[in-house]
C-alpha cells in the first residue's frame, strides 16, 4: 500500500484551479515535496489535512481517503505549518503540552512528552519562556516539538529550514533525519530548498503549476547513479570495451577515449580496474554519474517528463 | 524520547477519546481567560450581588436581625419573583461584561496567531472547537447566573417558615431556562465579534457596542414612529422581558409580544453561530 495515492485530484480555490488532477503513487517514508511558488505545495498539504475540499478525485494516506476518512487521517498526523503558528502569550511547554493533549495524549504524559520534545529539538533551556519572545529558528524548532510531542505516524513538515542560520538549519536537518530513522514513521517535507529534500528524503513529488512534473525515487536514482560511470582512458579502448560488454556492462565511446559504462549489479569498480590493467588501458579519470536533485528539478521545470528513478540507459 | 537521552522516540501509550478532546479546548481556554488578574477580580465582583442578596434573605427571614436593625419583612424585604427578576438583571448585566472582557480572551489568541491550522491538523472538528470555547464561556457565565440565582431559591425556600417553595417553584425552571438563553446569546455574539475583530480591547468593545448600540437604535425608532417593535433591537430589554414573563411578573404595557422577544433572541444566538462558523477555518481562502 503506497503512503499517499493521488487520484486525479483536483483542488480549486476562489474560482481558480490550484491542484489540476494530480496522478501519482508515493511510496517512500521521506517524501519530498518541491516546486517553485505557486505551484501547489501547500495546497497539496492542505488538502491531505482536510483544509481544503477536492473538486474533482481524490487522496488516500495510508489508505485513508481524505474525502471520508479524514479524521483517520489526522489522527495519526503531526504538521509543522510554515508561517508561525502558536500562541504568542504561552510558554514553550504550555502549548506543546496544549497540542499533545489535542492529539489525544493523556495530561500527565502530554506534560512528560512536552518536556521530552523540547529537550530533544534543544530548547530545554528556553521551555519556560513564552513562545512569544522566540527567535526565529527557535521558533521553527518548537513548531517541530509540537508536532512530534504526540508521536505521530505522518509527519507533515512545511518549510521545516525556513529563515534558519546554516547552523540550525543543519541542527533541523539532523532532527528530522533522525525523527525519520527512529521509528514507524513517514515524513512528507515541502521546501523550496532542494538540498534540504534530498538531504532527508527518499523520494520526491515536483509539482509545477498545479501538476505533476515528477515523481522521483532518490534511492533508486541514488543507486543507479553508483552503477553509472564516465571514464576518460588512454590506450586501445576497444579490447577493453568488449571485455566490459563480456562482463554485462553497456558502453558508449566518444573520442579522445571517453567511455560511458553502466555496471550490472554484480559488477564492481575494482573489476574496471582490473579489466583495465589486462587490456593495457590507463583509466585517467572517472566519475560517477552526479544527476542531483538539481537536475532532476530543473528537467522537471523545463517539461522533461521523469516518473520512476531514472535509468542509466546511454 | 527521555529527557538525557535525547532522541527521539514515538509515543506508545494510551490516548484519551476522540469525543472528548474538545473538552481539552475548554479546560485551556478558560485558564487562559483567567490568567489575567482583571478577569479574576471581574468574576469576584460578579459574585458580590449575590452575597448581598443572600444577606437580604437572611435579614428577611431573621425577625431578630430585622429588629435590631428596626426593618419590617412586608415592605422593602419582600423576596418573591421581582426579587428575583431584580437580582437577575444585576447579574445579566455584570455577565454581559464578564463576557465582553473574557470573551474575547479565549479566542482572539487563536486567531491572532494563526493557531488554527494546528487545532484543525488534530482530529478536532470545527464544531468541537467553537463547542469548546462555549463551553468554557458557559462555565463562567454559569458560575454568575443560575448556579448564584438558584443558590439564593434554596436559601430562600430554606428559611421562610410559610410554604414559600410550593408557591414560587415555577421560578426554577424560568431561572435556569432563562439564563441559559441569556449565556447562549453572549456568548455566541462576543466569540462571533472576537472572530472577525481579532484585537482584544476592540472585541471587548464592539461585544459591548453590538449589544447596545442597536438597543438606541431602537429607541430612536420607538421615539420617531411612536412604535414599540424598536424594543426588538434591544438585546438585553428582550432578555428582561422574557425573565420577567417566566417569572410571572406582570408586563410592561408597551412591551413587545414574549414569543417575539424569543425568536430575536434565538435569532441573534443563530446569526452569531453563522458569522463564528464561518470564521473558524484552518486556512482562509481570498476570491479572486
Amino acid at each position: 500500500m503506497a503512503n499517499i495515492e493521488l487520484d486525479d485530484l483536483e483542488v480549486r480555490l476562489g474560482g481558480r484551479v490550484v491542484l489540476d488532477g494530480l496522478r501519482g503513487s508515493l511510496q517512500g517514508r521521506a517524501i519530498g515535496l518541491l516546486g517553485p511558488n505557486g505551484s501547489g505545495k501547500s495546497t497539496l498539504i492542505n488538502t491531505l489535512l482536510g483544509f481544503h475540499p477536492a473538486s474533482r478525485g481524490t487522496a488516500r494516506v495510508f489508505g485513508h481517503d481524505i474525502r471520508k476518512h479524514s479524521d483517520e487521517i489526522r489522527a495519526v498526523v503531526g504538521y509543522m505549518p510554515e508561517n508561525d503558528s502558536f500562541i504568542s502569550d504561552m510558554t514553550g511547554i504550555r502549548f506543546v503540552r496544549y497540542m499533545a493533549e489535542l492529539a489525544g495524549v493523556p495530561p500527565e504524559q502530554a506534560l512528560e512528552r512536552a518536556h521530552e520534545a523540547f529537550f530533544y529539538v534543544g530548547l530545554g533551556e528556553a521551555r519556560y519562556r513564552k513562545l512569544g519572545t522566540y527567535s526565529l529558528g527557535m521558533k521553527q524548532l518548537a513548531k517541530l516539538a509540537q508536532a512530534i510531542a504526540h508521536g505521530p505516524k505522518f509527519l507533515i513538515l512545511d518549510e521545516p529550514t525556513n529563515g534558519m542560520d546554516p547552523m540550525a538549519r543543519q541542527r533541523m536537518i539532523q532532527l528530522v533525519r533522525e525523527v525519520r530513522d527512529a521509528g514507524d514513521i513517514t515524513l512528507l517535507v515541502s521546501s523550496h530548498l532542494l538540498r534540504d529534500v534530498e538531504e532527508t528524503c527518499d523520494e520526491v513529488l515536483i509539482l509545477k503549476a498545479g501538476r505533476i512534473a515528477a515523481i522521483c525515487n532518490l534511492e533508486e536514482e541514488r543507486r543507479s547513479n553508483r552503477k553509472f560511470l564516465e571514464m576518460e582512458t588512454v590506450g586501445s579502448i576497444e579490447a577493453f570495451v568488449e571485455s566490459m560488454r563480456e562482463m554485462g556492462c553497456e558502453c558508449a565511446t566518444y573520442s579522445n577515449g571517453r567511455i560511458k559504462v553502466v555496471m550490472p549489479e554484480n559488477v564492481e569498480i575494482r573489476d574496471m580496474y582490473a579489466v583495465a590493467a589486462r587490456r593495457s588501458v590507463q583509466i585517467r579519470r572517472m566519475n560517477h554519474r552526479r544527476d542531483s536533485l538539481e537536475d532532476i528539478f530543473l528537467n522537471a521545470m523545463e517539461g522533461k517528463s521523469m516518473t520512476g528513478a531514472a535509468h542509466g540507459s546511454l | 524520547m527521555a529527557v538525557y537521552k535525547r532522541s527521539y522516540k514515538p509515543y506508545v501509550g494510551p490516548l484519551t477519546a476522540i469525543s472528548r478532546r474538545w473538552l481539552v479546548v475548554a479546560r485551556f481556554s478558560l485558564a487562559t481567560a483567567f490568567s489575567s488578574r482583571i478577569s479574576v477580580v471581574a468574576f469576584v465582583l460578579c459574585m458580590v450581588p449575590p452575597l448581598i442578596a443572600a444577606l437580604i434573605i437572611y435579614i428577611a427571614n431573621n425577625e431578630l436581625v430585622q429588629a435590631a436593625m428596626q426593618v419590617k419583612s412586608s415592605g422593602a424585604l419582600l423576596i418573591n419573583n421581582r426579587f428575583f427578576v431584580i437580582v437577575l438583571e444585576i447579574q445579566s448585566w455584570l455577565a454581559l461584561f464578564l463576557t465582553a472582557w473574557i470573551g474575547p480572551a479565549t479566542i482572539t489568541p487563536d486567531l491572532s496567531n494563526n493557531v488554527l491550522p494546528l487545532f484543525l491538523s488534530r482530529p478536532l472538528s470545527r464544531l468541537e472547537y467553537i463547542a469548546g470555547k462555549l463551553l468554557a464561556l458557559a462555565g463562567v457565565l454559569s458560575a454568575v447566573t443560575w448556579v448564584p440565582l438558584l443558590l439564593l431559591f434554596t436559601l430562600q425556600s430554606q428559611l421562610s417558615k410559610t410554604a414559600w417553595f410550593t408557591e414560587n417553584w415555577y421560578m426554577l425552571p424560568g431561572i435556569f431556562f432563562g439564563c441559559w438563553l441569556w449565556i447562549a446569546v453572549l456568548a455566541l455574539v462576543s466569540l462571533a465579534v472576537s472572530s472577525w475583530v481579532k484585537w482584544r480591547i476592540i472585541a471587548t468593545g464592539a461585544t459591548i457596542a453590538i449589544l447596545m448600540v442597536p438597543a438606541g437604535f431602537g429607541g430612536v425608532i420607538n421615539g420617531v414612529l411612536r412604535t414599540r417593535w424598536g424594543f426588538l433591537l434591544n438585546v438585553p430589554y428582550l432578555m428582561t422581558l422574557i425573565w420577567t414573563d417566566l417569572l410571572r411578573v406582570p408586563l410592561p404595557l408597551q412591551a413587545v409580544p414574549v414569543p417575539l422577544a424569543w425568536v430575536a433572541m434565538l435569532s441573534t444566538a443563530a446569526l452569531s453561530l453563522v458569522l463564528l462558523t464561518r470564521r473558524i477555518q484552518a486556512r482562509q481562502v481570498v476570491r479572486g
